[in-house]
This record gives structure tokens, C-alpha cells and sequence, in this order.
């Protein structure tokens, strides 16, 4: 069963495709001065490639390998070989990572040592919050004690990158809204969510020039608390980023080449693991996470001011994939038109993942903004927009049905429940945290001010968003299939 | 026995002929293939077969099948350009009035629900779309179905209940059917005993059983037992649970392509790889538990090559097209001999 999200599977093209034939990543592979013809390969027990010259002198033969970066640049595969593709961002690349570091400060060698922080996303945390039965704030605090025993400095809670995030995207729709006003561009209205990297990356594979300039430019949280530790936080010391997340795609996110250093290629986010793993983690350690004790989340970017706390989880208005609709619809019916919508109510279409909200005044809508989540709905939204029939000014743009809490690498349901009864139990757990209200928080003006340089700074163009890429579809003969 | 007469061959544009549909009135008749068109058949005066219309620029590749909707006013084809085309003829001439884009690669099938209201097609992507005719020349994807663990070669829809299957390269056949609480469409069943490719797949007129075929040279014979059958089938969860109550082996030579179970006779036909067209038929008397059919006619050199589809006339009893590799299609008379 893949953990990626249905649209990533669908851009997968067949299992009779392995890499090496579809593949259009150029594999350099170093020849020694030919030995002419006669040589010959043979495969050695380990698997590997010895290539036997007309002297009879073998030559083991380099691997090729493909990163998840190579991958994300590619139309061909992709995901058909997961277990291929995410080796950069498995557990045991964590493992190997946590016991580096511990020699690492065993052996005093402090200048090479990192500073491991484990970043966590509310939706995982419910997830395992559910599958322990435990309250979320309880799993949270129980994870940061899973997280220190296996060797991680901090763990910290993402809300503030949500916020950052939220109010980003927000400023943009009003940019892009005034844009529009102006001079009619019909490319930047719509704009779409941009934080489901399984949608960004369908939407490049697939229908670059069209979609792209509507999504939203706005980093995902996940990525903003990569800018945030690794660019601010990770000022003066060496920092390796994990994040903990709902979904695989992610991994992919992490692995594009925008959130990486163009000098150093160090990533924003190091690796990312999701709640399913740490499920497969905890049950191969023989942990119950319920009889752990609760440790505290810390706020590094408080910088001298960071003292450790009591995590405490919060929820944004909205979906349960950070509620972007919600915000920006409801600070842009104030901002644009003086109006004052609070718990707004969506009216669902042909299904409930597909749902839509408008403002309107004297009969006219103004404002019409949707949830469409799954990859159905994304393919009506993608055919409406194709034809010029969407009536959308925004639209929450989610890969899996449900959106993030039922994100492809959660767990699964308790034995006797299924997946409905499950995601309606996760929906409940997030409707009861409290609500963050990102544009009154004390830490996110801090942050505007003593990192960013002010609220529409260059900096935070530079630091708070991205761009996307259309990948060409590559034909050759080998492609076309009867 | 039955005996198989030629009664027309008819042949225009060049390259191998994929599929062949009867409209609903059986005045015309659709054909498609390598040649990218889209060719409409129908009769003259004195009852000759010709050819009526060409669809030359709807698809940029192999059209792979064609469907007449149940109706009879739009014609969807299914092109290994990944899209599928809805052609209707409001002013007189056909013109394509929508087009469903969504399937990853090469569309291989195409069919329509007996009620109209969805139309399902299926790829080499391995998934399975089911489309819902919204307004006017509007289909909304209703469905992604990614069930199948490869290609996906035919799909069929029940004559009677919203209920898909499909048949696939993964040697199994998938079930789907909407679940009414939500609007979700789910897998709901799995058949499984083919040995190899599936490729093609029809419901008996009242949709009680469904014959498969497939590159084991095989037929096999699906029943559906509902809950609470008197049979004893057990029946988890509530579906239907659908059973291989008879295989049909040893007849054929080759891959067995097509198979149409006859709404009209009951006779089932079967199109297959060593160019040779069949006709089974129930032997009368048996258990319907455990039905047997026999081999009750065949032309073995039907077509020069592969025969590729077969299709009953749904108004003339006995009248069977039938269409090759080898770029004819054919007109065939079965009859009690």
C-alpha cells in the first residue's frame, strides 16, 4: 500500500517501467579507457556489476542511483519504487543520524556536532494521539520524550509556521485580488493552495503552464520552519531538521531544490518522517508511547528568550489542513470590503469534499472561494480552470480526500472502526484544540520585525515564498506503447 | 449447433480495426482503430451496409473503442491519446462536444451506465474513471478508481444496477459501485481465477452472470449471489458476492480478445488471437449453480488476423459483427442450422 497521496500514484505510469527505461535523468557513469570489445559483465552474489575485460581484470561497476531530487525534475517514474526513492528519508536514516551525532559529542568533537530538532505538525500528532488514546497535547509532550531518548536537542511545535504561512497567503490573495482588479490578468486569479506538495507536484507533471502561475507562492508550513531554523534559528549553530508529518509527499517537498542552500545544498528540512513510521518505530523499540513521561517543546526562535513549555496544540478556523480558505476568506472580506463573516458556512457540491463559500452583496458575489480536496475534485477544479468555467477566486487545493488529517501516512484505523469513523474522530480532536489567531500573535510580529525586516520586506518575499517548475513531457519511442 | 454465415465485409481506411458498436436502434453502427478515425456504418435501400460518416479530428492517436450511449445521442471514443471524446450529432452533423481529459496514458475503454447518468473509462495508467453527465456536454469525474495493480483492458457496466467491472492485465476482474452514504465509489469486489491477462468482459441480459475472457484461452462464467442467497454463498460485509460457476476451456488456440454474451439468444461469442470467431451456448437442463456451455459453432479463418472485437445486433436476432487486425469488419448471420 503506497503512503503517497492518490495523485501521486496516478502520476506513477506502469510497473513495467522500470527507472532505467523511463527515466531521463542522464546517468554518467565513469568508463575506465575501454578495453574494446570482449569484456563482459557479470553479477557478483551481492548484486553488484563486474565488468570483465578482454584481459580478464574485473572492474566493479559504479551504481547508479536516482535521488528523490532527480525524480521530482523527471515526467517519467515516480513513487513506483518508493522504498528506492525515499532512502534519503527513512527511520534508519534518522537512526544513523541520531547515533552520528551522539559519537559525535562522546568523542568531544563539539565543532562537528548539529543541533537535532524535531519539528511537529498537529495533524500526526492526533493521529497517534487517536491510535493511543491519548488527549493531543499528552502524545505531543510523550513524543518530545520519544523524540530527546533518541537523541534529538529540541522538539518544537509548527503553529508558528502555520501562522506565518496563513498570513502570507492571505497578503498574497489581496495582491494578487488588486492585481487582477487593475488590468484583468486572468493568471493570477484563481490562486490556489500550495501547501499539498502532492498537488503542486501533479499540477507541475502535468499542467505546468496553465495551473502554475494560480498557485499560491506562499512556502508550506513545513517549509517555512525549515526557513525559520535553519535561516534564523540556525544562525549560529549547525542545525539538522526533522519534521514529523501527515503525509509521504512531504518527503518530497523537502527534497526540491528551491528549499535547499545553493551553496552549501543543505536542505531546509532534513528529513521528514510521518505518523505511520513512527508507529512502525515505537512497535520495533517495544515502546507504548502512553507510558512515557511528558517532556516540553522549546521556541528557539524566542532566541535568548526560549524557555522550554508544556506543548499545548492549536487548531486554525477552517479545514483541518490549516484552514487556508477559511483565513483568507475571512480577513479579505474585511480588508477588501469592510465586512465582518465570521464561521463561515460552506455549501457542499456533487460531494462533501468539493464545497464552496461566496460573499455577496446586493445580490452580487463578490467573493467565491472553495475547499476541493482529493484527486476527483481536482480534476473537475483543473478541467473548470482548463475551460475558463471556474467561478473561483481561491480555492483550498488538497490531495487527499479529507484533506491533511486523513493524509496518506497517518495511521490506520483502531481495529472495528473504519476510516470514515476515524477521520470523523481526528476532525473532532482538532475541532476541540484551541483556536490560533496567527495575525494577533505576540511571536509572529517578533519574528516579522527582528528576522524578516518588516511585514512586506524583500526578505520576506525571498524567505516566505517560492516558485514552481512545469516539467516538460519528454516523448521518445520508448514511451509509446501498443 | 449454429452456423455462421458472412453476410457483408466492409472495409475502408488502412491499419488494423480495434472495435466495433451497435447503436441502440441497430441502424448504425461505430468502428474505430489505427487509423485515428471514427467511422459511423449504416444501411442503404436495399440493405447494404456502407460507410456513412468519417470522425477524422478528434483524436491524435489509435482509438481504442467506441460506445454508443444507451440513448443513442452521443457516441463517446476512447483514444490512446489519453482522452475520451463525446460526440452528438444536435446539428445534424457529429461534432465532438466534450472531451474528458484525466487518464495519465493510452485509454483503452469506454462504456456508459445503462442509465446514462455515468460513463466509465479505464487505462493503461491502471485506473478506472467513472465520469457523471452533469448539465449539457458537462461530465464530472465522480470517480477515480485505482483498484487495479495494472493495466486496465475493458470495463462493463451491469445492465440493470450502477455496478462497474473491469477486467486487467493484473489476471483479476474489479467490481465498483457508488456507496450511497457519501458519493464515494468503492471496489467491491475482486474475481480472481484467470491465469492471465483479462481482456474483455459481458453481462448476461439480466445481469444475473458475467462472462470473462482472457489470454489463458479461457471463458469463465461469473454468478452474483446476493446476501441472504438460498445457495449458502457466503457473503461478507453485505456485497454480492460474485462466483466463477463454470471455465470454458480447451476451444480456443490464442488469447481470447472479445466476448459478448448475446441480450437477444443467450449465445455467447468470443473473439480471438488465432482469427477464429466461436459461438457457446448453454446446455439446456443443467444446474444453474453449475451451468455448462458448449461449443456450438466457429469459423476458424473468421479474419486474416487477430480477431479483435465481437458485437450482437441488439434488434436483428443473430446478427453479429465482428472486426480484425487485419482491417475488415465483418457481418455475420448466426443461425440454428
Amino acid at each position: 500500500m503506497s503512503r503517497f497521496s492518490g495523485v501521486l500514484q496516478l502520476t506513477d505510469l506502469d510497473d513495467f517501467i522500470t527507472p532505467s527505461q523511463e527515466c531521463i535523468k542522464p546517468i554518467e557513469s565513469k568508463v575506465t579507457k575501454s578495453s574494446g570489445t570482449g569484456s563482459k559483465i557479470s553479477i557478483q552474489e551481492d548484486g553488484s556489476y563486474f565488468q570483465i575485460g578482454a584481459d580478464g581484470k574485473g572492474q566493479k561497476l559504479q551504481e547508479v542511483e536516482i535521488t528523490l531530487a532527480d525524480c521530482l525534475a523527471c515526467s517519467g517514474c515516480i513513487t513506483s519504487a518508493e522504498s528506492v526513492l525515499v532512502s534519503q528519508q527513512n527511520q534508519e536514516e534518522l537512526f544513523r543520524v541520531f547515533e552520528e551525532n551522539r559519537q559525535l559529542k562522546l568523542e568531544g568533537h563539539w565543532n562537528k556536532t548539529k543541533t537535532i530538532i524535531v519539528s511537529v505538525s498537529v495533524q500526526p500528532v492526533l493521529s497517534l494521539a487517536y491510535k493511543c488514546k491519548l488527549s493531543p497535547n499528552d502524545c505531543a509532550a510523550k513524543l518530545a520524550t520519544y523524540f530527546k531518548m533518541l537523541g534529538a536537542d529540541m522538539v518544537v511545535d509548527m503553529t508558528v509556521a502555520q501562522d506565518l504561512s496563513l498570513i502570507e497567503a492571505q497578503k498574497e490573495f489581496i495582491r494578487r485580488y488588486r492585481a487582477c482588479e487593475q488590468d484583468g490578468n486572468k493568471h493570477t486569479l484563481p490562486m490556489l493552495a500550495s501547501s499539498c506538495p502532492g498537488w503542486v507536484c501533479y499540477a507541475e507533471k502535468t499542467h505546468g503552464s496553465y495551473i502554475l502561475p494560480c498557485i499560491s507562492s506562499t512556502k508550506s508550513p513545513q517549509q517555512i520552519m525549515g526557513s525559520l531554523l535553519k535561516q534564523w534559528v540556525g544562525q549560529k549553530q549547525s542545525i539538522y531538521h526533522i519534521t514529523v508529518m501527515s503525509c509521504y509527499d512531504k518527503k518530497l517537498e523537502a527534497a526540491r531544490e528551491d528549499f535547499a542552500d545553493e551553496n552549501t545544498k543543505e536542505r531546509d528540512v532534513d528529513c521528514v518522517i510521518t505518523a505511520i513510521e513512527l508507529e512502525q518505530m515505537l512497535l520495533a523499540a517495544n515502546i507504548d508511547l502512553a507510558h512515557l513521561e511528558n517532556s516540553t517543546f522549546s521556541q528557539p526562535w524566542l532566541m535568548e528568550d526560549d524557555h522550554d513549555i508544556s506543548p499545548m496544540l492549536y487548531s486554525h478556523v477552517g479545514s483541518g489542513s490549516g484552514g487556508y480558505s477559511d483565513y483568507i476568506f475571512i480577513h479579505s472580506v474585511m480588508q477588501l470590503f469592510g465586512a465582518s463573516r465570521q464561521n463561515i458556512q460552506y455549501k457542499a457540491l456533487r460531494n462533501p469534499d468539493f464545497k464552496e463559500v461566496v460573499f455577496e452583496r446586493d445580490g452580487k458575489v463578490l467573493l467565491k472561494f472553495a475547499i476541493a480536496n482529493g484527486f476527483r475534485n481536482i480534476q473537475n477544479l483543473v478541467q473548470k480552470l482548463k475551460r475558463g468555467k471556474s467561478p473561483y477566486h481561491y480555492v483550498e487545493v488538497m490531495a487527499c480526500p479529507s484533506g491533511c488529517l486523513n493524509g496518506g501516512a497517518q495511521v490506520k484505523p483502531r481495529t472495528g472502526q473504519t476510516a470514515k469513523e476515524m477521520i470523523a474522530e481526528l476532525q473532532k480532536m482538532y475541532r476541540n484544540l484551541p483556536v490560533a489567531t496567527p495575525e494577533q500573535s505576540e511571536i509572529v510580529k517578533d519574528l516579522y520585525d527582528k528576522w524578516l525586516g518588516g511585514q512586506d520586506s524583500d526578505k520576506v518575499n525571498v524567505i516566505l515564498h517560492t516558485q514552481y517548475h512545469a516539467v516538460e513531457k519528454v516523448t521518445h519511442a520508448l514511451n509509446i506503447k501498443w | 449447433m449454429v452456423k455462421l454465415e458472412l453476410a457483408q465485409t466492409l472495409r475502408k481506411g488502412s491499419g488494423r480495426v480495434w472495435n466495433v458498436s451497435w447503436h441502440p436502434n441497430g441502424e448504425a453502427l461505430a468502428s474505430c482503430g489505427e487509423d485515428r478515425c471514427i467511422r459511423i456504418w449504416g444501411r442503404d435501400l436495399l440493405g447494404k451496409w456502407g460507410n456513412k460518416v468519417v470522425l477524422t479530428d478528434g483524436h491524435k492517436r489509435t482509438v481504442r473503442q467506441v460506445a454508443w450511449s444507451p440513448c443513442g445521442n452521443f457516441l463517446a471514443s476512447a483514444s490512446f491519446d489519453a482522452t475520451t471524446c463525446i460526440w452528438d450529432r444536435q446539428g445534424g452533423e457529429f461534432e465532438c462536444n466534450a472531451t474528458l481529459e484525466g487518464h495519465e496514458n493510452e485509454v483503452k475503454g469506454v462504456a456508459w451506465s445503462r442509465s446514462g447518468q455515468f460513463l466509465a473509462t479505464c487505462s493503461r495508467d491502471k485506473s478506472v474513471w467513472v465520469w457523471e453527465v452533469a448539465e449539457e456536454n458537462e461530465y464530472d469525474c465522480a470517480a477515480v478508481l485505482q483498484a487495479h495493480s495494472q493495466d486496465v483492458k475493458k470495463i462493463a457496466w451491469h445492465p440493470a444496477q450502477d455496478l462497474l467491472a473491469s477486467a486487467s492485465y493484473d489476471n483479476t476482474i474489479k467490481l465498483f459501485r457508488e456507496d450511497a452514504s457519501d458519493g464515494d465509489w468503492i471496489c467491491c469486489g475482486t474475481l480472481t481465477g484467470h491465469a492471465s491477462t483479462v481482456w474483455g468482459l459481458s453481462f448476461e441480459a439480466d445481469g444475473r452472470r458475467l462472462v470473462s475472457c482472457s489470454d489463458d484461452s479461457s471463458l469463465k462464467v461469473w454468478r452474483g449471489y446476493p446476501a441472504g442467497n438460498q445457495e449458502g454463498v457466503a457473503v461478507p460485509e453485505g456485497e454480492s458476492t460474485w462466483k466463477c460457476v463454470c471455465t470454458v476451456s480447451g476451444h480456443h488456440s490464442g488469447t481470447i480478445y472479445d466476448v459478448a454474451w448475446c441480450q437477444r439468444t443467450g449465445l455467447i461469442a468470443t473473439a480471438c488471437g488465432d482469427d477464429a470467431i466461436r459461438i457457446f451456448q448453454e446446455e439446456a437442463g443443467g444446474d444453474e449453480h453449475a451451468p455448462s456451455f458448449g461449443l456450438v459453432g466457429a469459423v476458424e479463418r473468421a479474419h486474416q488476423q487477430d480477431v479483435n472485437c465481437v458485437a450482437w445486433s441488439p434488434t436483428v436476432t443473430g446478427l453479429l459483427a465482428s472486426c480484425s487486425d487485419d482491417g475488415d469488419i465483418k457481418l455475420w448471420n448466426v443461425n440454428e442450422e
